[in-house]
């Protein structure tokens, strides 16, 4: 049995007096390119969970693991180039930049030429921008945002800036991406569209590990969902499981109904 | 040994006077009122004029100092840096104007009073003396006696206004949060003026002190708001209780490094070890984190 | 943003040209060759503390490196004998050694924490020099520094300096419209969405700061022969605040702003010397004025109606 992916052990995170996650373990196992979500109702510390993963917080204890290695603790560019990308929950980009030159920028690990050779304009570094210019345009055609490539990142609607977020995660070429929110916000056709983008980098081979509270989207993309509630874990399983676990069900209500959408 | 506590005490009460003048400022309105030196240098040379050079009393010419700053204060808040703030192209702007009423003043101080060094009449005359001063006892002059006291006052005065009065309050309140403030009905712009009135006229009052010791002249500020900024960063920015730790932890520090040390290497390694600190500690002991 | 980008370029490429034909248009005054020299040196400093604002920070330590150059130059000529033209690249080696060394622990504080730390360093760098014993000469300084062109004329040193200058700004420009650049860009606008694809951000801080003070360093090792001495107040903290200055009301966006600024502002101040003792006073008084109507600095006039906002 080999090592699981992506592996969160006895997760814990205090901030002074409040606990926002305590003891959470998950697994995603092979084989790649599963769809994992952690969902759970407000303050229930998916956030904070995430962002302990991809390093942007230490746990107060437990570890995580990327492919049997310790991560934890490590800072996000570290564990950015072992493999495990994280996208923003807020709409977090460069104004001015373009779509393209976002991805294009976002491929910053994959460059061959040093920095020395980037800043002396070498044959190598001019070699890398062509090369990740192309590879940046595959990424935006897989979003479908070919046609935003060249529009300045400030013109862009909320929906498409969301698919921007997770182009430049694709860019960094992870074999996991934590999917910070990616639906919030979207109407019924874009989350459609966003489900549909989201099964097809799962294809591809990248596990995807998302935070949502879209409960249709959740349900329809899942292949296992774990749920977290006051910053503990109460539940996993299939979506059917979890649908139907009277837990998750508690935990629920008293939530706004539109918001379930069960 | 004493002497030196002596000493440490002394400019530790002043020091702490023009630290919580800069952190006042700093806590409304989120600028560092690069000027504060130079407010510093102009009570000085207010206090020189009026009680070394006319003859007034002491007690009139100090609290002339703190008016005519807390005035000056006032002017510049409302011509460079409200229509700075609300511009707000890039938000280093407030700083940059604030570097800019630095050079203005400075200036201005050369142009009209030249470079030389001045002095005033000490306002007493006398010391106590603590022990055997041959042997680890100390002295303190009245002057340097006086000026402490007046310090201390001054800051006790100011840390019970903030407290208890209403528009202490308000300026508490703004400094929190000034959006919360406005909501709650706290005028803001006026609050904002008298916070920044104030920490001029707590500069001016510590200027217009410290030339009854060490003299003024025009070029002083650079060095003061040096020292300022030391005791905020170590103290911490946008609270009191760090600008009068960082007083008196300045204040110590010089007066130990003096007496042991050749005259420049103390405050050398005063911005080495400060400079340490912060790597450890970068909002200081009592700072919140800021930009 | 292609139009400023031409835009910048059009200066620079006109402003060397411009100073490359000077001498002959000036005639040889060398009271005017000698204010050339002075702004392109100081123009050369500033560019270092603009690269530092394109990785979010105010430099106001910037004099202290050029003093670290200064001194650095004086002291192996005046000391060691060496020549100048292998004392000018070491002095800007020394000088973004230290930078990268001293910026790896301080560059992770941010806003006005950072820049008070600067002046206090600019400070304490003086007060090292000033208590540097027989190596630096003290309060005395290291005088009687021989130029590196042996005749009378002024236009040797002064084509050097223009060369240097030219220096600066390719070096600023390629750091600034490369990858390189790019990522300081983006590090400056969301250091955690730059992290979250692999950058490593404290390095690159650390690399813009070495490159700042390097230039830095070269500046003021050329105003070390320009002057042909160095002492401790050489490089103040009002110096770095007027190389902050200068990059300000140059234009922050423009890699040519340091110069602009640099400029104008060196320029306008000798204009003013008929005021003889109001002068500085006059010069403080138009500094404040240009910061209230120019907020995004001189170049920024006329510039097309789509502020390029962050």
């Amino acid at each position: 049995m080999s090592a699981p992916i992506l592996e969160a052990r006895s997760v814990t995170r205090r901030f002074g007096g409040l606990v926002a996650n305590e003891d959470v373990s998950l697994a995603l196992h092979a084989p790649a390119g599963q769809v994992v979500s952690v969902i759970g109702p407000n303050g229930a510390g998916k956030s904070t969970f995430f962002k302990m993963l991809s390093g942007y917080l230490k746990p107060s204890s437990g570890r995580v693991l990327l492919h049997g290695q310790d991560i934890t603790g490590m800072p996000p560019h570290r564990i950015a180039r072992l493999g495990l990308v994280r996208t923003f929950q807020e709409t977090t980009i460069f104004p001015d930049l373009t779509a393209l030159e976002h991805v294009s920028l976002a491929h910053q690990l994959h460059r061959e030429a040093t920095d020395i050779e980037v800043l002396l304009g070498a044959p190598r570094a001019r070699g890398d921008e062509i090369r990740l210019g192309e590879s940046a345009r595959e990424i935006l055609e897989l979003m479908e945002l070919s046609s935003s490539a060249d529009t300045a990142a400030r013109h862009l609607p909320q929906g498409l800036l969301r698919l921007l977020g997770i182009a430049m995660g694709l860019a960094a070429r992870p074999q996991v991406l934590l999917l910070d929110e990616p639906y919030a916000g979207l109407n019924p056709e874009e989350t459609q569209r966003a489900v549909a983008i989201t099964r097809r980098i799962a294809a591809s081979g990248v596990s995807v590990l998302l935070v949502e509270h879209d409960m249709k989207a959740v349900m329809a993309i899942s292949d296992r969902i774990h749920v977290l509630h006051f910053g503990r874990k109460i539940a996993e399983g299939t979506p059917q499981e979890i649908r139907d676990d009277p837990k998750v069900i508690e935990a629920y209500l008293g939530q706004e109904d539109e918001e379930l959408g069960l | 040994m004493l002497q030196v506590l002596v000493n440490g005490l002394v400019l530790g009460a002043v020091y702490a006077l023009i630290a919580l003048g800069l952190t006042m400022v700093f806590s409304i309105m989120r600028v560092v009122n690069f000027a504060h030196g130079q407010m510093y240098m102009l009570g000085g040379f207010v206090v020189y004029y009026l009680y070394g050079e006319f003859g007034l009393p002491f007690w009139v010419a100090l609290p002339a100092a703190a008016v005519a700053l807390a005035v000056v204060g006032v002017a510049f808040n409302r011509f460079f840096f409200q229509p700075v703030l609300a511009s707000a192209a890039r938000e280093e702007n407030s700083m940059l104007m604030a570097v800019g009423t630095a050079l203005l003043l400075e200036n201005l101080a050369l142009a009209f009073f030249g470079e030389k060094e001045r002095g005033v009449p000490p306002i007493v005359d006398g010391s106590f003396i603590v022990g055997d001063v041959s042997e680890n006892g100390a002295i303190l002059t009245y002057p340097n006696a006086l000026v402490a006291l007046l310090s201390i006052l001054f800051i006790t005065a100011l840390l019970a206004f903030v407290r208890f009065t209403r528009p202490g309050r308000a300026l508490r309140a703004v400094a929190q949060d000034a959006e919360a403030a406005r909501l709650q009905g706290v005028d803001v712009k006026a609050t904002t003026t008298l916070g920044f009135a104030i920490g001029a006229a707590l500069a001016g009052l510590a200027g217009g002190l410290l030339v009854t010791i060490y003299g003024i002249n025009s070029g002083v500020g650079t060095n003061i708001s040096t020292k300022a900024f030391i005791m905020i960063m170590v103290g911490g920015a946008g609270v009191t209780s760090g600008a009068i730790v960082g007083g008196a932890l300045l204040g110590f520090a010089e007066a130990i490094g003096y007496e042991m040390l050749p005259g420049s290497v103390t405050y050398l390694l005063i911005f080495v070890a400060m400079i340490v600190f912060l790597v450890f500690r970068p909002n200081g002991l009592f700072g919140k984190p800021w930009g | 943003m292609r139009t400023l980008k031409t835009r910048d370029a059009a200066v620079a490429v006109a402003m060397l040209a411009l100073l490359a034909v000077a001498p002959v248009a000036i005639g040889g005054s060398r009271y005017m060759l000698s204010v050339l020299m002075n702004c392109a040196g100081l123009s050369l400093v500033a560019a270092g503390v603009w690269i530092t604002f394109t990785i979010g920070r105010i430099n106001i330590c910037q004099a202290g490196f050029a003093l670290i150059g200064a001194y650095t130059t004086a002291i192996l000529m005046a000391r060691y004998g060496v020549s100048y033209w292998i004392a000018l690249p070491a002095s800007a080696l020394v000088a973004a050694a230290l930078g990268a060394l001293i910026g790896s622990f301080i560059l992770k504080l941010r806003g006005i924490y950072f820049s008070m730390l600067t002046i206090c360093l600019t400070e304490a760098i003086r007060l090292a020099f000033l208590n540097g014993g027989d190596f630096t000469q003290g309060s005395r300084g290291i005088t009687g520094l021989q130029q590196p062109f042996a005749t009378d004329s002024a236009l040797p040193m002064y084509y050097l300096a223009v060369a240097l200058l030219a220096v600066g700004l390719v070096v600023t420009w390629r750091v600034h419209d490369s990858r390189v650049g790019r990522i300081f860009h983006a590090m400056r606008l969301n250091e955690a969405l730059a992290e979250s694809f692999g950058t490593d951000v404290w390095r690159y801080r650390v690399v813009a700061f070495g490159i700042a003070c390097a230039l830095g360093g070269l500046g003021g090792s050329y105003f070390a022969v320009f002057t042909q001495s160095v002492y401790p107040q050489s490089f103040t903290v009002e110096h770095s605040i007027y190389y902050m200055l200068y990059c300000f009301l140059g234009g922050l966006d423009y890699v040519s702003g340091a110069m602009v600024g640099a400029f104008a502002l060196t320029i306008l101040f000798e204009l003013l010397s008929r005021f003889q003792q109001y002068q500085t006073l006059v010069y403080g008084v138009m500094m404040i004025a240009v910061i209230l109507l120019l907020p995004n600095g001189v170049m920024a006039i006329r510039a097309a109606a789509r502020p390029s906002r962050a």
